[in-house]
């Protein structure tokens, strides 16, 4: 019973909230039409000025009804619905003194983010789902969320009058506010979440600056990526074989005159062919592990733990068989991450666990080491997160001081 | 002896076959994929063969599976694997089934003709011969190590020695030790590990590699 009167009340004052944040627009309509009737309907000019204002008020309207429409459903139900506004990118100054905004240079700071502003805040698509919503929300939850405080109205002014036919007005008032009270407020939820989430013009849109910026990382990745082979390649094997080369053919020279300096140069180019083999090894091994190629992701994870100086144990699902590029990339996540348990966590064990589910391929990292691993921009962690985003994967990282570290990594099914 | 050689690549088979003829053995036969290798090895029944682990048709570890199926059909069946890259995993493998006769080197371990055809004859003896790079991996790894702490840098180098698959006599001329010296510390070695030494030399090689091997 307590708990009903609460809810009641409760409910109430969240009903009137509603109503004046949802019904500020139509009030502003009101008022602009009554300045017209008493301005005069005769006089065609007197009805500017009221058109103006609906039409100003609405559109500078719109957006802060928005935000307390989400404010009020996220604090009273959790619900988050998300906003989706277009955010600034950052002014910069450029070398001829000017200032960038994303849009066009301007002389001066104020100049460029005032420019800025309003270049966003025109074209930003959220504006048109933000008009629909404060236009259609008075219709809907607005109507809705009015029956309790009209029926306290009706109340009042019912029975402020004698009358037996006001009184009967005045119980039924009463009755139909009481009875309303803890559910009409309710009705905000779903239209917010159907009318004030992101539109799918604007999901698209975010997802498309998503996918720019992660082609440009992806084409600066390959590019060093590739620089690094070359010159690996170019420093080492090539050097080597040239070098190798001149040791066999100053041999051939001095097989007749000197052969056992012939020899010695043919023992040397031996031991120069024995490098090189062992420098392309390692190359190979950081390009594409050949395990990975031969036997797929599992043992690939298998034969690293089993060379890591860790006592590292393995376990996953039977035939664990995905895309190259994405057994790749979660190949060198997890060795990133047992070389990091090594190198600065300094862990004795850690525990692998690869499964593969209907939502997606699930691997879980943990040691026993000294914890508190950071994310810094530029560093392992920062670098493995954007070699899964790629195929839309995340990474959690949970690392206390002092430990255990636990990452998992997650790859969606799309792209496996 | 008769040798199989498996090698998909044209100049390294042609190679491997001329320096085994050249050391005064004979290649039986050869083959070029892994199911080519099977066969060859069921019907030839060489006295040791030497297989490549990537081989067509897939290029993926072909050559190592051919291996590991004729000693499922053939227990024991003298099998040198060749490599680019050695793997703990795949020497765990080949170990497993512990009936000797296996051998795993680098591909690059053919440069040094003596000890290529040495490791050839271990094998085919039924002993083993393992390339310093796996046996090096095997000591370091976590579990190892923790283990292998109490023994000192010689024990630990004779140990290295002998899980490469050499008998006590070529440990010595390794180290430049009398074989009687090197006696002596493989007793003092395997009293600390806790390994009963045996007298024949390959189950006293595969002992050490089970020890290595245990997770």
């Amino acid at each position: 019973m307590v708990s009903w009167v609460t809810s009641a009340f409760v409910g109430f004052a969240r009903a009137c909230a509603v109503v004046i944040v949802v019904l500020s627009v139509p009030a502003v309509w009101a008022a602009a039409v009554a300045l017209g009737i008493w301005w005069g309907a005769a006089n065609p000019w007197s009805w500017v000025a009221p058109l103006v204002l609906v039409c100003g008020g609405t559109l500078a309207l719109s957006r802060p009804v928005c935000r307390a429409v989400r404010f009020l459903v996220a604090r009273w139900t959790a619900t988050v619905v998300p906003a989706g506004y277009r955010q600034a990118e950052p002014v910069v100054r450029m070398s001829t003194g000017f200032w960038w905004n994303g849009f066009s240079y301007e002389r001066t700071r104020r100049d460029a983010l005032l420019d800025q502003r309003w270049r966003i805040r025109w074209n930003d698509p959220a504006n048109w789902r933000d008009l629909r919503f404060t236009v259609l929300a008075p219709f809907t939850t607005g109507v809705v969320s009015a029956v309790p405080p009209a029926g306290v109205a009706a109340a009042v002014l019912g029975f402020s009058q004698p009358t037996p036919v006001a009184r009967l007005i005045g119980v039924a008032g009463s009755l139909v506010a009481v009875a309303s009270a803890p559910y009409a407020w309710r009705s905000v939820r779903p239209v917010a979440v159907r009318f004030l989430g992101p539109s799918r013009a604007m999901a698209l849109a975010d997802r498309v600056d998503e996918l720019t910026a992660q082609r440009a990382d992806t084409t600066v990745a390959q590019a060093a990526e590739i620089r690094r082979i070359e010159r690996d390649l170019h420093d080492g094997a090539q050097a080597r074989l040239v070098a190798l080369g001149l040791s066999l053919a100053t041999a051939e020279k001095l097989m007749a005159t000197d052969p056992d300096q012939a020899k010695a140069l043919m023992r040397e180019a031996r031991v120069g062919a024995t490098a090189s083999l062992t420098e392309l090894r390692e190359l190979v091994r950081g390009i594409n592990p050949p395990v990975l190629n031969e036997r797929g992701l599992v043992d690939a994870v298998r034969a690293f733990a089993l060379d890591s100086p860790l006592e590292a144990t393995v376990s996953a699902g039977p035939e664990l068989r995905l895309d190259p590029p994405v057994e790749s990339a979660v190949y060198f996540g997890i060795a990133e991450l047992l070389t990091n348990a090594v190198k600065h966590a300094h862990a004795d064990r850690a525990r692998i666990t690869l499964v593969r589910d209907e939502s997606g391929l699930v691997v879980a990292v943990e040691d026993d080491g000294g914890g508190g691993a950071v994310e810094r921009a530029g560093g392992g962690l920062a670098g493995l997160r954007r070699r899964l985003a790629v195929f839309d994967g995340t990474l959690e990282i949970t690392s206390p001081a002092g430990g255990p570290t636990q990452v998992r990594m997650m790859v969606p099914c799309a792209s496996l | 002896m008769r040798i199989v050689v498996a090698e998909d690549l044209y100049l390294l088979r042609d190679g491997m076959v001329r320096l085994i003829e050249a050391c005064g053995h004979q290649v039986v036969a050869t083959a070029a994929t892994g199911p080519e290798t099977l066969e060859a090895l069921l019907t030839w029944r060489p006295d040791v063969a030497v297989v490549d682990v990537r081989m067509p048709p897939a290029q993926s570890d072909e050559g190592l599976r051919a291996a590991l199926a004729a000693r499922r059909e053939v227990p024991g069946l003298p099998v040198l694997v060749l490599s680019q890259h050695v793997e703990q995993l795949y020497a765990r493998e080949l170990l497993a089934d512990g009936a000797g006769g296996v051998g795993y080197f680098l591909k690059e371990s053919v440069f040094d003709a003596d000890q290529f055809m040495d490791a050839l004859e271990r094998v085919a003896g039924g002993g083993t011969a393992m390339d310093p790079a796996v046996i090096a991996k095997l000591l370091a790894s976590g579990s190892s190590h923790r283990r292998l702490a109490e023994l000192t840098e010689r024990e630990h180098s004779v140990l290295g020695l002998m899980a490469e698959g050499l008998s006590n006599q070529a440990i010595g001329q390794r180290l430049f030790l009398s074989e009687s010296a090197i006696s002596k510390y493989t007793t003092s070695m395997f009293g600390k590990l806790g390994i009963t030494d045996d007298d024949s030399n390959n189950r006293r090689v595969l002992a050490v590699l089970t020890y290595l091997n245990r997770p």
